[in-house]
């Protein structure tokens, strides 16, 4: 609960600083300070000191799965805050809202991530959902910006409304928004249940762009000024995918024969989607945008599985798909030429970017001893173990094996290629924060069951 | 084998009639009305017919005309406040029951909901002059 | 015993720690420097490799756990080493050859800038590194995460010079196929995990353990393990990555694609072999590809004029001579072939290098001939590797090539048949490329004859050690029937080995026949050598070839064969699902013109709600098929 509550009120916070502050260093320096805060406030409630004490019973209930989840989403924000937060400067001018609008974001993740009723499933996707409509459109010079805003925002209302009317047909089939409280065992031929359900998973794939729900994706994450669709292709994405987990694995465990299938189907195909269009991109940018579709479909993999050790490789997944991708963006927003030509020969003039850019792109692609690598040999194990579907896990492996080449053309242009300088400059401190990163991959990839090690404490 | 029974009876497409009847009859009656009154009215068409009614002023010009955003702007904002404010009835009538800490959490409510207005009022959105 | 484990770690560590120095170190350091440290500690390696093969000589296998690696549920994958018999011959050959080709490195690459030459040193012991991991992972992880290393350093090196583009192509293309193969790997290793529940050596390959799997289940992970050591040790189908890996520095070539990386394959069945003991079918299946490449490679490498194509198609060959002997059960015979070829090819490569050095670049022996004037220690050297490849008896290849052939014999007489015309194959073109490059007159021009001259010691030294081993190699392996008990090596490795010839049928074949197939090989053999001595001796191989010779040198038009029947239609289905799905059926569907509008006026852009409502009609098909499917189709 600390966490729900302290970042509404630092979203307030963030909103006035932009009137106390003439200056914009101040305005960073207290969001990054909010941002520890709330991570420590958070560890705080894990280990069971609670700021507040409300009576959340039937809406919420913070389990520990969902705090250490929630710690990982803090701390990669904070990540993402240390390299990012200069570049969003150069977005607009509403520098302290940004912030704000990010602050009320993680609020609305914790509602996702923590509910046990449908309306705070609602809310907190609605919560989530309008800051990035607004932080997409935040370049408001930028027609590319404005329009991908624009039809996030339609296509976003259309699902809202897929989701609603799932919600009311569940309400109408089980009479109840309560996710534990429903009787679903005794409702297995409900064909208004089953309409229900499957209408909350469009909207839930949606929101994760799951083909054939991923066509904003693309448009979005190209449109949205660089800092922020690096926001939202990692922690909002995991985010809403825990509560996907969260939600079919209360609410619908016991119709998985409905669903199961179906969830497989779509991640595959969303992995052939994902790669093969990513294999034929020229920007990097849009090369990471169809490559975060076919990790959603990696990610998926845990729903397909729904055990213990999908949980576990979400978690993990959640650190490796964020922490490379944050820090692949972190360089991309400070790169004159997105495309895979402005890569060229990055080696020779920023050597430790280009060593921090292989990093993450091996993390990525899922080459032993990163954190990629186990994310994704968790949800295949996940899957293997669950059993009944190794066709999607040998897909899966080879659809890994294709993503490979998309990934290795950035190492090659940098390493094996000449070209001029796209590199418009980095500070120590920014290049310290890389290189913590790219510790953190390896770090995870090397000793996983240290963090799990802090999971079930 | 009991529950059966119930569970047949919360979910037979049975007890939807009445809403499938009532959708029948709504959308046939406006059908029968567009359809009679085409069938049975005189037809005689002059350019002044043809206008637009415009409560007998002559009209002009474009209906589509770019109005400035405050307008809207202030309007959106006037339906967010309205729509808050309507979460007070339901308070009004539960005001005794709920007791102080009803009192406390829309106390919290108004306190969220004043600091936007602070802020739209410090942001200047309400502000018709340049 | 213990102290073995407390050790064997820093075998490993030490080139890692090479590598990190020189690459964080390349714009500092000195060459000489660089050199000194990346040569250093692959000899410090060497020396523990050989401490350790001591150590393990009575039979002793030792497994160390360093610390939990992956826990899923009743998964336990330990970050571990097993050091036994197998492992302990491949450290000794990664290190000491490894430790002769950096030293050798340090000349050969002397005019590099020192960025790159400490760039080179880096991946050189990254590849050890790995490559040693690879060796002495105790699980199927550790071995794959050793198994990725190499063929990332691998794609390095060869990408080396990335300034030449199809340079860069080759490695692309190297690690494209291993990666094919690598696929294969990962699957069987799931199966693993799926059946059996775990990765440990030691914990598979028990006869209690691999009971749980039925013939069917067994012969597919055989034949998926054996699919990813295709990849990697360049077999049909996976093979034409090696002879394009030659455009790496040619030490490269020698200690990754001829002494060790490309027998990771041949380690890794090697290791699982009582696995493939117990699936018989594969193992037919192992013999047939082995032979069949081994023809292939050796038939391509008659015509080749790059002298290092000619040794990689014959490093293709003996690779399949290996699996020959691997898939006919005598997997003794492979070892042992894995480490003499390690020796002659190795030596082959750098004399290679040594010449390639003294030519100027040059590496068309067209423009060559003559050279054993002017390089007579490189000429010797060479000249022993050639025998030794050839299998002239006394020479190492001679005793591990027999062997292979005697199994080969004992499995089917027509593999025998095949594998010794494979060997006159090897002689011949072996032959030619000795004879064409050394004997008769220069060929080339008048600068580069000016510049001829034997190359410094750093080169000449590794050329000469390895020398020795090809001509003596072969004696650990004296075969039985020479010799009651002289096989050394047999006796070394009989405890990795033994539980898999218990299972494998037993052929027995005489002496007598064993001295004669001997004999009638080596005949053979020498007869094939004279007639090529004398036939490119007097006339150099020099024309364009016709008829079947340009089918030969065109390499079966396999490359091509592949470009047309996977790389096109692969091609021209992404490139349908990236034009025509994505950007016609999904952009175009409701507003065509929205493209045109999208390149040409940005200001427009925003008005293309047509995209929009076209992605919205798309994600509603989506709906109402999979709900037409729940509903309808569905029970």
């Amino acid at each position: 609960m600390n966490a729900v509550l302290l970042s509404g009120l630092l979203g307030v916070v963030m909103m006035f600083a932009s009137f106390l502050f003439r200056t914009k260093a101040p305005v960073r320096i207290l969001a990054i300070l909010g941002m520890a805060v709330l991570l420590v406030a958070n560890v705080l409630d894990t280990k069971g000191i609670h700021f507040f004490h409300v009576n959340t019973t039937g809406f919420l209930s913070f389990t520990g799965y969902a705090l250490f989840f929630n710690t990982i989403v803090i701390a990669c924000t904070l990540i993402f805050f240390l390299i990012s937060s200069k570049d969003m400067q150069k977005v607009g001018n509403h520098y302290a809202e940004y912030f704000a609008l990010i602050f009320f974001i993680l609020t609305g993740i914790f509602l996702v991530t923590a509910f046990t009723n449908l309306l705070i499933l609602f809310i907190g996707i609605e919560i989530i959902s309008i800051p990035l409509y607004i932080l997409t459109g935040s370049a408001k010079k930028d027609l590319k910006s404005n329009e991908a805003a624009l039809k996030y925002f339609l296509m976003g209302a259309f699902s809202t409304g897929v989701m609603l009317m799932g919600i009311a047909l569940i309400y109408g089939a089980t009479g109840t928004f309560d996710i534990t409280k429903m009787n679903i065992a005794g409702l297995l031929k409900s064909n208004l249940l089953t309409a229900g359900m499957l209408m909350l998973l469009f909207s839930m794939c949606f929101k994760v762009s799951i083909a054939p729900f991923h066509f904003w994706t693309p448009d979005v994450y190209d449109g949205a000024p660089n800092v922020f669709t690096s926001f939202m292709a990692t922690i909002v994405k995991v985010g809403i995918f825990v509560g996907f987990l969260h939600l079919f694995y209360t609410a619908f465990d016991a119709i998985a024969l409905q669903w199961k299938i179906w969830m497989a189907v779509l991640a595959a195909l969303t992995l052939l989607v994902g790669n093969i269009t990513a294999v034929f991109q020229q920007s990097v940018k849009r090369m990471l945008a169809y490559s975060s579709i076919s990790q959603a479909g990696f990610m998926l993999f845990a729903l397909v599985a729904m055990n213990e050790t999908a949980h576990e490789g979400l978690l993990l997944y959640a650190i490796a798909y964020c922490l490379a991708t944050i820090g692949v963006f972190g360089i991309i927003s400070k790169m004159t030429d997105y495309s895979f030509d402005g890569f060229n020969g990055l080696a020779g003039h920023q050597p430790l970017v280009a060593l921090c850019v292989a990093i993450f792109m091996l993390s990525l692609a899922g080459i032993p001893l990163s954190a990629g690598f186990l994310a994704k040999f968790y949800m295949l194990k996940a899957v293997i173990q669950a059993g009944g579907y190794m066709w999607l896990v040998i897909f899966g492996v080879l659809m890994a094996a294709v993503s490979a080449y998309y990934y290795f053309r950035v190492i090659q242009a940098m390493y094996f290629k000449e070209g001029p300088n796209h590199f418009s400059g980095i500070s120590a401190f920014e290049k310290c924060v890389l290189v913590g990163i790219c510790v953190l991959i390896v770090f995870t990839g090397l000793f996983p069951n240290i963090i799990f090690g802090w999971m079930y404490f | 084998m009991v529950n059966l029974a119930i569970q047949t009876n919360l979910d037979t497409s049975g007890s939807y009639l009445p809403i499938g009847l009532q959708l029948l009859f709504a959308a046939g009656m406006i059908v029968t009305l567009m359809g009679v009154t085409h069938l049975l009215g005189p037809k005689r068409r002059t350019a002044d017919k043809l206008q637009n009614f415009a409560s007998g002023i002559e009209s002009h010009g474009e209906a589509r005309q770019p109005i400035a955003i405050k307008y809207f702007l202030t309007a959106i904002l006037f339906v967010l406040f309205d729509v808050e404010v309507i979460f007070f009835y339901p308070y009004a009538v539960n005001f005794r029951e709920l007791g102080w800490s009803g009192f406390y959490a829309v106390l919290l409510f108004v306190a969220f909901f004043l600091c936007g207005f602070i802020y739209i009022i410090r942001r200047g959105a309400l502000k018709w002059e340049d | 015993m213990n102290n073995v484990l407390d050790i064997v770690y820093w075998i490993p560590l030490l080139p890692l720690l090479g590598c990190i120095i020189n690459g964080l170190g390349r714009k500092n350091l000195s060459k000489g420097a660089i050199g000194f440290i990346g040569s250093g500690v692959i000899l410090a390696s060497f020396v523990l490799s050989l401490w350790v093969f001591f150590q393990v000589r009575g039979g002793n296998v030792h497994t160390a756990e360093y610390f939990p690696f992956i826990n899923v549920g009743n998964l336990k994958i330990p970050f571990a080493f097993q050091i036994d018999q197998l492992s302990a011959i491949w450290l000794l050959i990664i290190t000491g050859i490894g430790f002769l080709i950096h030293v050798y490195s340090v000349s050969y690459m002397h005019e590099e800038k020192p960025v790159h030459f400490g760039r080179y040193f880096a991946y050189l012991n990254l590849f050890v590194f790995s490559m040693l991991l690879l060796v002495m992972g105790a699980n199927f992880v550790i071995m794959f995460i050793g198994w990725e290393g190499v063929g990332l350093c691998s794609y390095l090196l060869i990408g080396f010079w990335f300034k030449k583009k199809e340079y860069s192509k080759a490695a692309n293309k190297a690690f494209i196929m291993n990666r094919v193969g690598d696929l294969a790997f990962l699957i069987a290793l799931f199966m693993l995990i799926h059946k059996l529940g775990t990765t440990t050596f030691s914990e598979i390959f028990t006869s209690a353990s691999l009971a749980k799997l039925s013939g069917k289940e067994m012969t597919t992970i055989t034949l998926l393990l054996f699919v990813g050591a295709t990849g990697k040790s360049a077999q049909i189908p996976l093979y034409t990555w090696l002879p394009d890996a030659m455009a790496g520095p040619t030490p490269v070539s020698a200690l990754i694609h001829a002494a060790t990386m490309v027998t990771a394959g041949v380690y890794m069945i090697a290791r699982a072999n009582l696995m493939f003991a117990m699936a018989p079918a594969t193992l037919n299946v192992i013999a047939i590809i082995g032979i069949a490449t081994a023809l292939l490679a050796a038939t391509i490498a008659l015509k080749q004029n790059d002298i290092k194509k000619v040794l990689a198609y014959s490093t293709v060959s003996q690779l399949g001579y290996m699996f020959l002997a691997l898939g006919s059960g005598a997997y003794v015979a492979a070892v042992f072939h894995v480490m003499t070829h390690a020796f002659f090819k190795a030596l082959l490569f750098l004399g290679s290098g040594s010449v390639i050095h003294a030519m100027g670049g040059e590496q068309d022996m067209r423009k060559m001939g003559g050279l054993s004037r002017y390089m007579k220690i490189t000429n010797i050297t060479f000249l022993l590797g050639c025998l030794a490849i050839a299998g002239i008896p006394g020479f190492s290849g001679f005793f591990s090539k027999d062997e292979i052939l005697a199994g080969a014999f004992a499995k089917s007489p027509v593999l025998y048949a095949l594998g010794l015309f494979g060997a006159l194959l090897t002689a011949f073109y072996m032959f030619r490329l000795y004879v064409t490059t050394f004997k008769g007159t220069f060929r080339g021009t008048d600068e580069q004859k000016h510049h001829l001259h034997e190359s410094p010691a750093a080169i000449t030294i590794p050329l000469v050690i390895l020398a020795v081993l090809s001509v003596i190699g072969g004696f650990v392996g004296v075969p039985e029937f020479i010799a009651h008990g002289a096989h050394a090596l047999s006796g070394f490795l009989q405890p990795v080995f033994k539980e898999a010839y218990a299972v494998l049928p037993k052929h027995e074949v005489e002496h007598s026949t064993e001295w004669g197939l001997a004999g009638l090989s080596s005949v053979l053999v020498i007869l094939t050598v004279i007639i090529a001595w004398a036939r490119f001796s007097k006339k150099p191989d020099l024309q364009a070839a016709t008829g079947f010779g340009k089918i030969l040198e065109n390499k079966w038009y396999i490359d091509e064969l592949y470009q047309g029947v996977i790389v096109k239609p692969l091609n021209m289905l992404g490139s349908f699902l990236s034009n025509v799905v994505d950007k016609k059926v999904v952009d175009g569907l409701v507003n065509g013109v929205g493209r045109l509008v999208r390149y040409g006026g940005r200001q427009l852009r925003w008005l293309q709600s047509g995209q929009t409502g076209s992605y919205i009609l798309m994600m509603v098909l989506g709906m109402v098929l999979i709900f037409i499917v729940q509903f309808f189709l569905r029970k």
